[in-house]
């Protein structure tokens, strides 16, 4: 093999050198070109779209300058569902991480039958998210749900007021799939982040006689965070883009009550003006970059 | 201190509860995709046990077995039964579409992303962190932003409508976590092993083919597993790029029909739909685990 590789030199057929296997260009080449035409293509179409607007009469785009831009920044529905969108994000993401927390922390050990138990708490991941907004959707049915059933039987909420009809509780319906879905995915990584652990320190902490409450806060929360702040910067992208749930288990409703902003650019689509849906999703997206990239700097995450 | 018989018995008991609270809900839609329709709509109350299990839904989605048929049999029930439109209940054509997909889309983001993740670990360029937040950020765009612009690029290409066209979206949305996952598994083979190897003799690529790549090998199956259940479980882009393809998760949102929604045939396809992923996911957990961490862990 090396020989043929020396006459192929010798004889004038050497590739350029980015050409060659030391160099990165032909590693990256084919997922650039994948990224450059399936991902960059888009978001650029819909920057242009962003700048246009629907002329009813010629069916055409005409260029709007910052028309759509204005549009979205004085759209009352539009800062509702930002506000909306950042009070599910930040519940959800709380309720998952601390619930996250105290599950692999119970879960941790080698006792017998704990596996099976992990292996079924992987289960939710699963289940495609339009399933488990059906799924949800079925126990919070207001006449025939499991869960409405037993809500209403503890006096919690009144059958004339059904889960699915008040701002508040069809909103914490939402969150409840979606805690019920992805609190396992920060179990999960979590876990993995519990069992590499060293022991040493945790020895060293008990004969010193530290609490466990002492030897959580002092040990093993500073020795997770990293772990803790990449499990939060995927859980976060993916909360703050929420559609799924929404579309599924409210339509956005009460009303516009539960209505997060990927929600509201769908809706918007819906009615064909692709302008203005562009521009709603490029401010879910602008938010996304920002926060992450001050969030990556911030907690000193590296890849 | 060892904790006390009594701490461990607590602690064992909590465990089983907590993981039997999140299995509620799977255990209920599974209770209901076998139970007849008078089960599912009782207003008296939720039934666990008190009534007579069928195959019914299976039949239909699964067998393709015609609703119509199914009335018949049972004769004089069969009236209040069927109601709500004509469409196809027979999901056989969905199932073997979404696997096509899934399939697809895993081996084609599985070939480009370890060519990319072998590179950045091992190979030292600037910007190359810039390069990786770049990659990650294509996980940013909310899916209602691509869909879009890719309806029309894909009108124009003919690619609506097509396996390729999902093929392809789904293997960009799983890039950048595929590229970070495996990543992280090339770094933890040292640097060494790729050096002995090109000592004796070995190219970069059959380095990387022949050496480092078979070492990943449980890596690279978390993220093929990883990447087919995305795939196997995506909605939104599915259901706007495709019209006659209906992947598995489209298709049961059909069977909510302006008449009726069918929860008898919708438990039992998202049950039947969970089953395949729960098995890949237990063979490759271990690894999953470990990987999921995305490298976090060094220091």
């Amino acid at each position: 093999m090396s020989t043929a590789t020396f006459t192929r030199e010798r004889s004038g057929w050497a590739l350029p050198r980015f050409m060659t296997a030391e160099h990165p260009f032909p590693w990256l080449a084919p997922i650039t070109v994948m990224l450059l035409v399936f991902g960059i293509y888009p978001l650029a179409y819909s920057v242009w779209l962003s700048f246009h607007k629907r002329n009813v009469v010629s069916r055409q785009l005409d260029f709007a300058g910052f028309h759509q831009w204005a549009r979205a920044f004085s759209d009352t529905r539009m800062w509702d569902a930002l506000e909306t969108t950042l009070i599910y994000t930040f519940i959800a993401l709380a309720v998952q991480l601390a619930l996250g927390i105290l599950i692999a922390l119970l879960l941790d050990t080698d006792r017998k039958g704990y596996g099976i138990l992990r292996a079924l708490m992987t289960l939710p991941l699963v289940v495609p998210p339009a399933v488990t907004g059906m799924m949800f959707l079925l126990m919070q049915d207001g006449s025939f749900g499991v869960l409405s059933f037993y809500l209403y039987a503890l006096n919690l909420i009144s059958p004339a007021q059904p889960i699915l009809t008040q701002p508040v509780t069809a909103l914490l319906a939402i969150l409840l799939a979606d805690i019920w879905q992805w609190t396992p995915f920060m179990v999960l990584i979590i876990l993995a982040g519990l069992r590499a652990l060293p022991k040493e320190p945790f020895e060293a902490a008990a004969i010193d006689g530290a609490s466990g409450i002492q030897t959580f806060l002092r040990l093993t929360l500073p020795m997770l965070r990293k772990v803790i702040a990449v499990a939060v910067l995927i859980r976060g992208v993916d909360l703050f883009r929420i559609y799924d749930y929404v579309y599924i288990i409210s339509a956005g409703g009460p009303g516009t009550a539960t209505e997060t902003l990927s929600f509201y650019a769908g809706r918007i689509y819906f009615t064909g003006d692709f302008p203005y849906a562009a521009t709603l999703s490029l401010i879910v997206l602008v938010v996304l970059i920002g926060v992450s990239n001050l969030f990556v700097r911030l907690f000193k995450v590296r890849f | 201190m060892e904790p006390s018989r009594a701490q461990m018995i607590a602690r064992d008991l909590l465990a089983v509860l907590v993981v039997a609270i999140f299995m509620f809900p799977i255990a209920w839609w599974a209770l209901s995709s076998i139970k007849p329709y008078s089960a599912i709509f009782d207003r008296s109350g939720p039934v666990y046990i008190g009534f007579k299990p069928t195959p019914d839904n299976y039949r239909v989605t699964l067998l393709g077995v015609s609703r119509v048929d199914i009335g018949m049999e049972q004769g004089g029930e069969a009236a209040g039964v069927i109601k709500g439109g004509a469409s196809s209940y027979d999901s056989r054509q969905s199932l073997l579409a979404s696997a096509i997909i899934a399939v697809g889309s895993t081996a084609l983001t599985l070939v480009l992303a370890t060519l990319a993740a072998y590179c950045l670990s091992r190979m030292q360029f600037s910007g190359q962190q810039s390069f990786l937040f770049w990659i990650l950020s294509q996980r940013f765009m909310p899916p209602i932003a691509i869909v879009i612009p890719i309806v029309f690029m894909f009108r124009d290409l003919g690619l609506r409508d097509t396996y390729t066209g999902l093929i392809l979206v789904h293997s960009l949305i799983n890039l950048p976590l595929a590229v970070l996952l495996l990543k992280s598994f090339f770094d933890d083979v040292p640097r060494e092993v790729d050096e002995a190897a090109l000592i004796d003799g070995a190219t970069r690529w059959q380095t990387f083919g022949r050496v480092v790549l078979p070492m990943v090998k449980g890596g690279v199956a978390a993220t093929a597993v990883l990447c087919f259940i995305f795939s196997w479980t995506e909605f939104l882009l599915s259901l706007f790029l495709t019209t006659s393809i209906r992947t598995v998760p489209v298709k049961i949102s059909t069977f909510v029909t302006s008449t009726a929604t069918e929860w008898g045939y919708i438990t039992a396809l998202g049950t039947s739909a969970i089953i395949p992923s729960f098995i890949f996911i237990l063979l490759v957990q271990r690894h999953l685990v470990r990987g999921l961490t995305l490298g976090s862990l060094k220091e």
